[in-house]
């Protein structure tokens, strides 16, 4: 596999990656198939920006929110089921509920650590020392500018944090359980270590303070793009679509066997993001995974972190107190 | 063919598939092992023996992690760290056998799933997760009590910007003073771990249906080409 050149890598020469958006394959079928795959995300986006920008206080709220990202989640299962994009991909049961163990994982135990030591509880305490007036700036811009401001902001901390697991090795042992996914599906990006779980939620977004109609706007950006990352289903996204926001096949080349592809595409939401800073990818994969698509269970993506962090730490430390005590190393004579 | 499953392997997977009042199994034991085992039977096409019926079932044993010994009318398999994209991915072992039926034979299949077992275990895993989410609740509120009410931050009225009036966004409410129901909304909520427990009870449920149908209809299309 000889792979193809990007800017100063090579990718695919590991594993097969198709590189550039020409060489993407197209929603096959019907007129109407194609019309539906055509205009299925940009549709969904601007009605939720409506919806939000226009629905009344009393509507307007957190719980609001929950129940239409359920509901948009379950929609996208049922077109990953009529129209799956990969066979190979394909959602068991099983996959289908260990999915699902995750996400409740996240519900339950991580948002209950998150309440203690998450981003939320630190904004709190920082916000005390605020002189609110100071930021009545912010609230007075108009709301689609503060809910853009809002998701920028928080996916540009999101983007750093991600680049950081895939560069310095104590962050990575908490993201590699995730790289394990050998196929994406609608509740993928949920699978992982607790502990990224934990440290992928933390976000700088909430520092400001905002209208909360735009953080509600801001949550749109969220669910109709970033839930896309991890779909079984092919879209044809627009040209500016693809441009701006980070898709399924930005994100299947993140999660590709070939380590080069997987060192790309970090956004979360804005894949512009990874342009400025020149980590873009434009492509997809189908082959997905680690150690050539090795399965993690359940029990070893929860323990990964922690017994490969004391591996790690071990053969660190115990090597410079070996180290220490060794004797001086032979210098060559001259 | 790989000899990897043991002959004391090979033992106890047949014991667990003989018939079970001549091994005296109760009813109760019976009730607890179909939760995580599926079995069947199908009958095979007239004329067929069992080499001809293994050989047809045979490509689904040859996948990654799968090992599997033949040993006369009998399969033995065992799955570790099988991919997501195998066919039998839910089962981690099992046996199948070629006995003779009333008319003809018949493969009876015995298979075992860790799957299903803990999606079976996984609402007691999520009950606990929201006992204990009650249990900090408690404590965390005699600690607010103690500790005294925090100062509220002021934050000034919040003024729509006359783009989004001009585009009829509707005017936030004015800033209130918070209620009891307000910080008790903040407080971690045990329903998410009972509306999970409840989803891996659905799942379960769902799961031992839809396996043991799934894995029918793949060994009798390998079988009868159906």
């Amino acid at each position: 596999m000889s792979g193809v050149r990007v800017g100063n890598r090579v990718i695919g020469a590991q594993a097969p990656v198709i590189v550039g958006w020409e060489n993407i394959p197209k929603v096959e079928g019907g007129p109407v198939k194609q019309i539906f795959f055509t205009w299925f995300q940009p549709t969904m986006l601007f009605a939720l920006i409506a919806f939000w920008f226009y629905a009344p206080n009393s509507i307007a709220k957190a719980s609001t929110a929950i129940g239409i990202g359920i509901g948009f989640k379950v929609l996208l299962l049922g077109l990953e089921w009529l129209a799956p994009r990969h066979e190979s991909w394909r959602l068991t049961w099983k996959e289908l509920t260990t999915d699902l163990f995750y996400v409740g994982i996240g519900f339950t135990v991580v948002r209950m650590i998150d309440s203690y030591i998450g981003d939320g509880a630190m904004i709190e305490a920082i916000q005390h020392s605020f002189d609110w007036e100071k930021f009545a700036w912010f609230t007075g811009l108009p709301l689609l500018v503060q809910a853009l401001m809002i998701s920028l902001v928080f996916d540009f901390g999101q983007y750093w944090m991600h680049r950081g697991m895939h560069n310095w090795h104590p962050l990575w042992l908490a993201h590699a359980p995730h790289h394990y996914i050998t196929q994406l599906n609608v509740n993928k990006g949920a699978v992982g270590n607790p502990v990224e779980l934990f440290l992928i939620g933390l976000g700088i977004g909430g520092f400001f303070d905002f209208v909360p109609r735009a953080a509600l706007l801001a949550g749109a950006f969220g669910l109709a793009v970033g839930t896309y990352q991890h779909i079984n289903v092919r879209f044809n996204s627009p040209r500016w679509w693809r441009f701006l926001f980070n898709t399924t096949e930005h994100h299947s080349v993140h999660h590709s066997q070939d380590y080069e592809a997987s060192r790309s595409n970090y956004s979360n939401t804005w894949v512009i993001i990874d342009r400025v800073f020149g980590t873009c990818v434009d492509g997809e994969a189908e082959l997905l995974g680690m150690e050539g698509g090795r399965p993690m269970s359940v029990r070893e993506t929860m323990t990964y972190t922690f017994t490969e962090g004391w591996k790690s730490a071990k053969e660190r430390f115990g090597r410079r107190s070996m180290g220490a005590m060794a004797p001086a190393p032979m210098v060559p004579a001259e | 063919m790989t000899a990897a499953a043991t002959t004391a392997d090979r033992a106890t997977a047949l014991d667990s598939t003989s018939p079970r009042a001549s091994l005296g199994y109760s009813v109760y034991r019976r009730f607890i092992d179909g939760i995580w085992h599926v079995e069947g039977s199908l009958a095979l096409v007239p004329g067929d023996s069992a080499d001809d019926a293994f050989d047809r079932l045979d490509p689904l044993f040859q996948q990654t992690g799968t090992t599997r010994d033949r040993a006369g009318n009998s399969l033995t398999f065992r799955k570790q760290g099988q991919p997501a994209q195998d066919k039998m991915a839910v089962f981690d072992g099992g046996v199948l056998r070629i006995e003779p039926g009333a008319a003809g034979l018949v493969l009876r299949y015995r298979l075992a799933s860790r799957a299903l077992l803990f999606c079976f275990l996984a609402p007691l895993l999520f009950l606990a997760f929201a006992q204990a989410t009650i249990v900090l609740g408690k404590f965390e509120q005699a600690r607010t009590e103690a500790k005294g009410k925090k100062p509220e931050v002021k934050k000034p009225p919040v003024v729509l910007n006359p783009i989004d009036k001009a585009l009829g966004a509707p005017e936030p409410d004015p800033p209130k003073k918070k209620s009891k129901k307000d910080e008790d909304d903040k407080k971690p909520s045990p329903t998410p771990a009972y509306v999970f427990a409840g989803m891996f009870a659905a799942l379960y449920a769902v799961g031992r249906v839809l396996e043991d149908r799934r894995i029918k209809a793949l060994f009798r299309r390998r079988l009868l080409g159906a």
